[in-house]
């Protein structure tokens, strides 16, 4: 047979393969054991020694044509397959995914967890006391007389003679400094009670309480730390001022103010127009507290500060009614 | 306290801006809370000078006046009796509006046109006055705008004064350290007191006080033949301004020197008194009195009384008594400045529930030595306001006591307050205040202290005068100088934060209740009467039934939060709170305990476009908490629940030991009932005391294997009445090369089958499949000779 025209046969009969199946039988015979090239091979033996050379030749180069085509196929065919295998497995992106369900903290825990962190990072240990508290560390040594308004049955929740639902952590000061020689650095968050119900009070809230208690602490030591401690909360440019107010428990006492994170001080709602807003009582320890718990108020000095964490977290979120926080509203509490 | 900047002014001269004021009285401890500004609800009114009063030619009653309103006169007819020629008054005119909203029209009235309107204080809105035309100043100009008078415009401040500052609860107190602030003085006000010379008050009463401790002083002053009226507009507008009421002109006296001075004053019906005498005495019986407010109240050994040698006339410094008090036609006032012991105004007015202006002041304290002063200005202004005659005199009973003295070292002022002042400049701003420096020695000075500061007793209640009067903005900020100590990091609160982190990345949101709930809680949750949670601590004065207690465990406070959500279309929730419970015993302080309380109800999600998620079930719950307890290394067994507000049959006990920590399981129908929830609810508590106590939270580095597992997978059909976890321990006892054991089968058609998957592994070598056989067929046999326990082949 001429060569010619089988080269012009197998080009005919691969330009008509469509897939790999019948690529591959058309492999199988062109190049099988059986096939076309097998025979021609076959054939060769007929011929003399000087034919067979040449014609041999002829027979490989065409065989190697032959095989490289295939293979050129193969791999058109294989790149195809996979590209429909891709686009069988299309997705539209767009679908929704599947978006992992996770909980979250209650925004008071955030806001808690946010403060105690500053101030442990200042020094301060954690410290806790009970809630159901005996009136004497409520008030008592807290140099709250047995007459003082403070102790007004509107109030105080009362479970019996001389014992109480904490007012403030405060009661956590002096169990502290009672177990506790100087110095003593310590922040007690906690919940408190008062027997208050409307739109702006719970009869249950949360306070830190801080104390710090040493030979040479100053009231320009308090405002330090609590410079410190509001520049990290509400960020370094806040504005604040300390005023002077009252405690039965600490003196000099001092009010702190942030300048309004509402309306940045130029008056508001929220400030009453003054454009501060109170967000810390704080002062140097009454030493009449000190003599309470055994301590010499001639030796030692400290300051105590207490904040509620309700209005601190309503300030940073911008909550504008403290009931929220026990509603445990799902979509209140997912917003964290 | 209210202070009308008009009447401050008198005191001392305000040269500067309201908030610039308010702005300094705050950063001295008097904190301006707001700052009223005066209103008019009229508009277009001015003052008119009226130049004639002719009376109506067809109308009886009524006037024609020619009003001079400025640059003319007009005619504006008028009813009112107190119309005088040469008197300024309002003039509404045409087109103004008044308080009630009535605007004024040219109007003709019986033939006469009347141009405009002459107005009382209630149709300008400045009082419930309507009795004539408000009669203005002289001074006021004809034809400005009636806004404009300097005696109607007037700013208020609201102080709030601290509860140790009594001495700042009158105009000339607020005045004083506004003084201060500008570096001036002040002084009370003068005036002339002019009695009569021939009737003394010792002819016509007598003063008997009987405790002078109690009382320390009483002055009793007199005026005759008064004519009770009504106050002149200058003073009820005060009055009023300060948030009291205007009754007559020998009451409203008595109010307003006592927001003028601070010294609470009460005026008797001399009259009335039965027998010409005061006894200033402490009760020693019950007895039942009458108030000048029609109450009767239940007096007890121990109140001070003001009696009249019959009976009680007041109930000393707190409220007068209708027997006593002054009426329209009373003619003789005996009028009472006293000072009463704080403690016996305190004790008495909360025992009664009384907080008048009078106890407001007496309770904190008010100036002794101004006593005699207020009660002679009264006097005087009565004389002004309802005429008579002065009385010559007084009755008067004082125990005189030395002006207190403190020593204070000025290095310790400088210290605590990180400061350095010298004595000179302490000295200085100490004696603004009337603190005066009365002598010296061992570094450091005496003080006295003015008799109407009750707040300062010790050296540390003088540096926070210097504090406040140097300023709280001029005290640096600095860095304590104190030992480093070691922080002292509880276990609680790492248990708490891993507890916390692990619930929120398990899909637990958290939520805080109030502690409280109702004894409601526990009947819902049908716990027993002798169970440890019946014993809750009641509160003596609760809110609400629904906050009569402290809870004794949590889970009812999330069924509530599941009703809410469920009410507001969350139906897909998973919640859990920590927090404290409480449990009341018979000694000491109630115990308090931390409580974990877990709650899933509804499922992952309400859907998804795969496949729809499976809704919850106990084995949800149950995995969350085991998985918890992994991470404090504690081995819980789950025995069958016994609380009897979860389905007996989807619930379990948890077990450390033989020590029952917690339960968890499907809430019964009824109780979600009890909180109106309509769907399955799976909850579960644990004691996280216990949990602390028998935790921990060490972790040992376990190394990694270094040969292939094995793993093979066996089924058995298992009797209900053999607990799984009973065999799955059993299959790990058999051999040490058994690392897990894991259920990854389970269904019932007459018997119970469950099929284990597991896993061997040896940490030497590579397990042989003989070894392993060996194992398997071990584990067959040891559970296959159990009854109950076939193998399924
Ligand atoms: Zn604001």
């Amino acid at each position: 047979m001429e060569l010619g025209s089988i080269r012009t046969k197998i080009e005919q009969e691969l330009s008509s393969v469509k897939d790999l199946s019948s690529l591959n039988q058309f492999r199988i015979a062109i190049l099988g054991r059986k096939g076309l090239f097998s025979e021609l091979i076959e054939r060769l033996k007929s011929l003399d020694k000087e034919e067979r050379r040449n014609y041999g030749r002829e027979i490989n180069e065409l065989k190697l044509w032959a095989e490289e085509k295939v293979e050129e196929l193969k791999t058109h065919f294989e790149m195809e397959e996979k590209r429909r295998k891709e686009l069988a497995s299309w997705i539209d992106v767009t679908m929704p995914g599947a978006i992992p369900i996770v909980g979250r903290s209650h925004p008071l825990t955030q806001t808690l967890e946010e403060i105690v962190k500053i101030f442990t990072s200042l020094g301060f240990s954690v410290a806790e006391g009970p809630d159901i508290e005996y009136d004497y560390y409520n008030f008592e040594a807290l140099n709250i007389p047995k007459d003082h308004p403070a102790r007004d049955m509107q109030d105080t929740f009362y479970v019996r003679p001389g014992v109480v639902l904490r007012t403030h952590t405060s009661p956590v000061q002096i169990r502290t400094m009672e177990s506790h020689l100087p110095p003593v650095k310590i922040i007690a968050p906690g919940a408190v009670y008062r027997c208050d119900n409307d739109i702006s009070h719970t009869p249950m809230f949360h306070q830190v309480e801080g104390l710090m208690v040493d030979k040479h602490i100053r009231f320009s030591d308090l405002k330090g730390i609590l410079t410190v401690f509001i520049h990290e909360m509400f960020g370094e440019k806040t504005p604040l001022r300390f005023r002077p107010s009252y405690f039965p428990f600490t003196e000099p006492s001092a009010e702190v103010d942030i300048g309004c994170v509402i309306c940045q001080g130029s008056g508001c709602r929220v400030c009453k127009n003054t454009g501060w807003l109170e967000i810390l009582g704080s002062g140097m320890v009454h030493p009449q507290v000190f003599r309470i718990v055994g301590y010499d108020p001639e030796e030692i000095t400290g300051f105590a500060f207490g904040m509620g964490v309700e209005r601190i977290a309503m300030l940073k979120f911008g909550i504008d009614d403290i009931r929220q926080f026990y509603y445990n509203d799902m979509r209140f509490l997912s917003q964290f | 306290m209210r202070v009308p900047l008009e009447w401050l002014q008198e005191f001392i001269p305000l040269d500067m801006e309201p908030q610039e004021l308010a702005k300094r009285l705050t950063m001295r401890g008097l904190e301006v809370e707001n700052i009223e500004e005066a209103e008019f609800s009229f508009k277009n009114v001015v003052v008119g000078n009226v130049l004639t009063v002719e009376p109506h030619p067809q109308a009886e009653r009524l006037k024609v006046c020619k009003v001079d309103i400025g640059e003319r006169a007009i005619p504006v007819v008028c009813g009112a009796e107190n119309v005088q020629a040469g008197k300024k008054v309002p003039v509404a005119l045409i087109g103004a509006c008044l308080a009630g909203g009535a605007i004024i029209e040219k109007k003709e009235i019986k033939g006469i046109t009347s141009y405009g309107m002459l107005c009382s204080e209630k149709e300008l809105g400045l009082s419930d006055d309507q009795s004539g035309i408000f009669i203005l100043n002289g001074d006021a100009r004809p034809g400005d705008k009636l806004e404009t008078v300097e005696s109607l415009r007037d700013t208020v401040f609201e102080i709030n004064v601290p509860p140790n500052r009594g001495d700042c609860l009158s105009i000339y107190g607020i005045a004083r350290e506004v003084a201060a602030i500008m570096d001036k003085k002040i002084e009370l006000p003068s005036f002339e007191y002019v009695t009569d010379g021939d009737e003394g008050v010792e002819h016509f009463i007598s003063l008997d006080v009987k405790d002078l401790d109690a009382c320390p002083r009483y002055v009793l002053l007199m005026i005759k033949g008064i004519k009770v009226n009504k106050s002149p507009y200058w003073m009820r507008r005060r009055i009023i301004k300060c948030g009291m009421r205007p009754i007559n002109s020998i009451v409203d006296v008595t109010n307003y020197v006592m927001l003028e001075l601070g010294q609470p004053l009460h005026a008797f019906d001399y009259e009335k008194l039965k027998e010409r005498r005061i006894e200033v005495k402490v009760a020693d019986s019950n007895l039942t009195f009458r108030t000048l407010d029609g109450q009767e109240r239940g007096l007890i050994p121990g109140d001070l009384l003001i009696c009249d040698g019959h009976g009680p006339v007041a109930i000393a410094g707190i409220m007068g008594g209708e027997n006593s008090e002054i009426g329209e036609d009373t003619e003789t006032v005996a009028l009472e400045s006293a000072f009463f012991n704080p403690f016996f105004i305190r004790s008495t007015a909360r025992r009664l529930g009384i907080k008048s202006e009078a106890s407001l002041r007496f309770e904190k304290g008010i100036d002794v030595d101004t006593v005699e002063y207020a009660g002679k200005r009264a006097i005087y202004l009565m004389h002004m306001l309802s005429g008579g005659h002065v009385l010559d005199g007084k009755k008067e009973a004082f125990k005189k006591e030395e002006k207190k003295r403190i020593f204070v070292k000025y290095g310790r002022i400088n210290d605590v307050l990180g400061i350095i002042l010298s004595p000179e400049e302490i000295g200085r701003l100490l004696a603004s205040i009337d603190i005066n420096v009365v002598g010296e020695e061992d570094e450091g000075f005496i003080v006295s202290i003015p008799s109407f500061r009750h707040d300062i007793n010790e050296y540390m209640d003088v540096i926070e005068e210097v504090a406040r009067l140097h300023g709280y903005e001029h005290i640096p900020a600095t860095t304590p100088v104190t030992s480093i100590q070691p922080l002292i990091s509880s276990k609680k609160d790492r248990f708490l934060s891993e507890t916390r982190q692990y619930l929120y990345s398990a899909g637990f949101y958290q939520v805080i209740n109030f502690s409280f709930f109702s004894r409601k809680d526990l009947d819902n949750f049908v716990i027993p009467d002798d169970d440890e949670r019946r014993k809750c601590v009641m509160i003596l004065n609760p809110i609400s039934k629904e906050l009569e207690a402290t809870r004794t465990f949590i889970a009812q406070g999330l069924m509530k939060n599941i009703a809410y959500n469920l009410n507001r279309g969350s139906k897909n929730l998973k919640l859990f709170e920590i927090g404290k419970i409480f449990i009341e015993r018979e000694e000491g302080l109630p115990l308090e305990y931390h409580s974990l309380a877990l709650a899933i109800t509804g499922r992952e999600r309400d859907y998804f476009w795969k496949g729809s998620p499976p809704e919850y079930d106990f084995f949800d719950l149950k995995g969350v908490i085991e998985g918890l307890l992994r991470i404090f290394n504690l081995d819980v067994e789950f025995r069958k629940g016994t609380e009897p507000f979860l389905n007996s049959s989807v619930s379990g006990d948890i077990h450390l030991g033989e020590e029952k920590i917690g339960w968890l399981g499907e809430v019964k129908e009824g109780v979600l009932k009890a909180y109106g929830i309509e769907q399955r609810v799976y909850c579960g508590e644990l004691m996280f005391d216990k949990v602390m106590k028998m935790g921990n939270l060490e972790r040992k580095y376990n190394p990694i294997p270094r040969y292939p597992h094995v793993i093979r997978d066996f089924s058995f059909y298992i009797d209900e009445s053999i607990p799984v976890s009973k065999v799955m321990g059993m299959i790990k006892e058999v051999s040490p090369f058994i690392v897990s054991v894991g259920v990854f089968d389970m269904f019932r058609k007459e018997r119970r089958s469950i099929s284990f998957r597991v896993l061997f592994q040896s940490y030497e070598d590579t397990l042989k499949d003989e070894e392993v056989n060996k194992i398997q067929d071990e584990i067959v046999k040891r559970l296959t000779a159990i009854d109950g326990i076939v193998l399924r082949s």
